[in-house]
C-alpha cells in the first residue's frame, strides 16, 4: 500500500531528520520546530507522491528548503545577525555532556559557509549519496564534490591548527 | 599520478572515504595514496573528521522522539480537518496498523456526530479510490483476466455474493479490483479505465445497520460519488465525472448488482 508505506518510511526518517536539524541549528528546540515544520509540509504533500521511493531524500530536501528560506527571512531582518556566525556549537549545552569532547569540532564546523557544513553533513552524518545530496540541495554533483573537498579541508585546518576561535583567520 | 588514463582526482579520495567510490578504483587510489603520503595523511584526517561528526551526533538519532514529531500525533491533528487525504490515510493505518493513529480513528465518539452510515460509506469508498487509483504499479490485487477469482474471494470475505459489475456500455473496461479494508470490516472494490484513462471505482461494503437509502451524491474534494444502501449493503460509485453521468453509471450498477443477489 503506498500511503501506508510513504508513512512508515517517513516515521523512519524522524530521527535522522532530529539528527541534521540539530546539527544546523544551534538550539534544540528551533531544530524540533524545523522538523516538525518539514513533517507537517510533507504530509501536505504526500498524495504528490507516486511510491515509497526515495522518501529519505525527499523529506530532506523538504527540509533543506524550509531551512534556507528561514535563513533567508532571518538574513532579511535587519537587526538580526547573520545566522552562519549565530548557530554556536550544540555542544555548548551543559545537558550535552557526552558531545563535549566533540565541542571544537563542531564549533569549528559551525565556522563553515552554510553550503560547505549542509554538505558533510548529509553526506559523513546521514549517509546520503553524493547523488541524494545534489538531489536534496538542488545542485549538481560537481558542486557538491567541490564543496565537500573544500568543507573537508577547511574543518581539518582548523581542528589541527587550532584556528577554530577567529573565523576569519587566513591559512595560507 | 599513478594511472595517467584515469588520474586520481580529489573526488576519487572523498568516494573512498564515504565509501561511494567504485570498485575498479579502490585499488588505484589505494596505490596512489601508498605513493603521496603527504595526501594519505590528509585523507586519515578528513576519514577521522567524519567518524568523529558521525559519533558526535549519533545521541541525537537515539533519543525518544518527542511527542509532537510523533506520525500519529500530526495525522490526528490532520484528520480531525476532514479533508480526504486524511481519512485516507488513517484508513491505510487503520489497515496496516502503524502507530496509535488506528486506535484512535476507532475510538467512538470521535467521528462526527450525527454522521449517517451513507457518509461512513462514501468515506471509505473514497478513501480507497484516493489511495488505489493513484497506485500505478499495483492499483489492483487481481487483474481483469481474475475477475471469477476476485468474484469468489470478495464474496466470501463479505459472505455476500457480488460480481464486478459491467460498465463496457459506459465506455469503461474492468480493470481487477481487490479487497479493501474499513472500519467496519471487508470492502469489495473494483476498478475501471474509462476515456481519456478516468479511473472510476466501485465500492461494496456489507453494513451492520440493515436499511435502504435511494442513490445520493456525495462530494469529496475534488472526487465525486454517489452512494446507496440496498438490504444493508452499501454501495458506492467514485471518480471524477460530471456528476450526471456518474448518477447514470450508479443507477446502472445499481440494477446490474441487485439482479445478482
Amino acid at each position: 500500500m503506498t500511503i501506508s508505506g510513504v508513512l512508515t518510511r517517513i516515521e523512519d526518517c524522524i530521527p535522522a531528520l532530529r539528527r541534521y536539524a540539530a546539527a544546523l541549528l544551534r538550539n534544540r528546540e528551533d531544530a524540533d520546530d524545523l522538523v516538525h515544520d518539514c513533517l507537517v509540509r510533507a504530509l501536505d504533500k504526500l498524495h504528490t507522491r507516486r511510491d515509497d521511493a526515495d522518501v529519505r531524500a525527499w523529506l530532506f530536501a523538504i527540509m533543506h528548503n524550509l531551512f534556507i528560506s528561514q535563513l533567508r527571512r532571518s538574513k532579511a531582518r535587519p537587526s538580526g545577525e547573520p545566522l552562519a556566525e549565530t548557530h554556536e556549537s550544540i555542544g555548548t549545552r551543559p545537558e550535552q555532556e557526552s558531545s563535549l569532547q566533540w565541542r571544537d569540532l563542531i564549533r569549528a564546523l559551525n565556522q563553515l559557509p552554510v553550503e560547505q557544513r549542509t554538505v558533510i553533513l548529509l553526506v559523513s552524518v546521514e549517509d546520503l549519496s553524493y547523488a541524494e545530496t545534489a538531489q536534496v540541495l538542488g545542485i549538481p554533483i560537481g558542486t557538491v564534490m567541490s564543496r565537500l573537498a573544500r568543507g573537508r579541508e577547511r574543518l581539518r585546518q582548523m581542528t589541527e591548527e587550532g584556528a577554530i576561535r577567529p573565523a576569519l583567520r587566513r591559512v595560507k | 599520478m599513478s594511472d595517467p588514463v584515469h588520474p586520481i582526482a580529489e573526488e576519487d579520495l572523498h568516494a573512498g572515504i564515504d565509501g561511494q567510490l567504485a570498485a575498479d578504483r579502490q585499488p588505484i587510489v589505494s596505490r596512489y595514496l601508498q605513493d603521496h603520503p603527504d595526501i594519505a595523511r590528509k585523507v586519515a584526517a578528513w576519514r577521522e573528521q567524519r567518524d568523529a561528526l558521525r559519533a558526535a551526533f549519533a545521541a541525537i538519532a537515539a533519543e525518544p522522539i518527542p511527542s509532537r514529531l510523533l506520525m500519529d500525533r500530526l495525522l490526528q491533528h490532520r484528520i480531525t480537518r476532514r479533508s480526504v487525504i486524511w481519512r485516507m490515510a488513517a484508513s491505510a493505518l487503520l489497515a496496516f496498523g502503524l502507530g496509535g493513529a488506528a486506535g484512535w480513528f476507532l475510538r467512538p465518539g470521535v467521528q462526527p456526530p450525527g454522521t449517517a452510515a451513507i457518509t461512513l460509506l462514501a468515506q471509505q469508498a473514497v478513501s480507497n479510490h484516493v489511495v488505489y487509483t493513484a497506485d500505478r504499479r499495483r492499483p489492483t490485487e487481481l487483474g481483469a483476466q481474475q475477475r471469477d477469482d476476485l468474484a469468489r474471494w470478495v464474496s466470501n470475505r463479505l459472505n455476500h455474493q457480488v460480481v464486478p459489475p459491467d460498465l463496457s456500455a459506459d465506455g469503461f473496461s474492468y480493470m481487477g479490483g481487490r479487497l479493501a479494508a474499513t472500519p467496519d470490516g471487508p470492502a469489495g472494490l473494483f476498478m475501471y479505465d474509462g476515456p481519456q484513462s478516468v479511473r472510476l471505482t466501485v465500492f461494496v461494503l456489507p453494513l451492520k445497520t440493515a436499511g435502504e437509502k435511494p442513490i445520493q451524491r456525495v462530494d469529496f474534494a475534488d472526487v465525486d460519488g454517489c452512494a446507496w444502501i440496498d438490504k444493508g449493503i452499501g454501495y458506492a460509485v467514485v471518480g471524477k465525472l460530471p456528476p450526471s453521468e456518474l448518477r447514470r453509471i450508479a443507477e446502472g450498477v445499481r440494477q446490474q448488482l441487485s439482479r445478482t443477489t
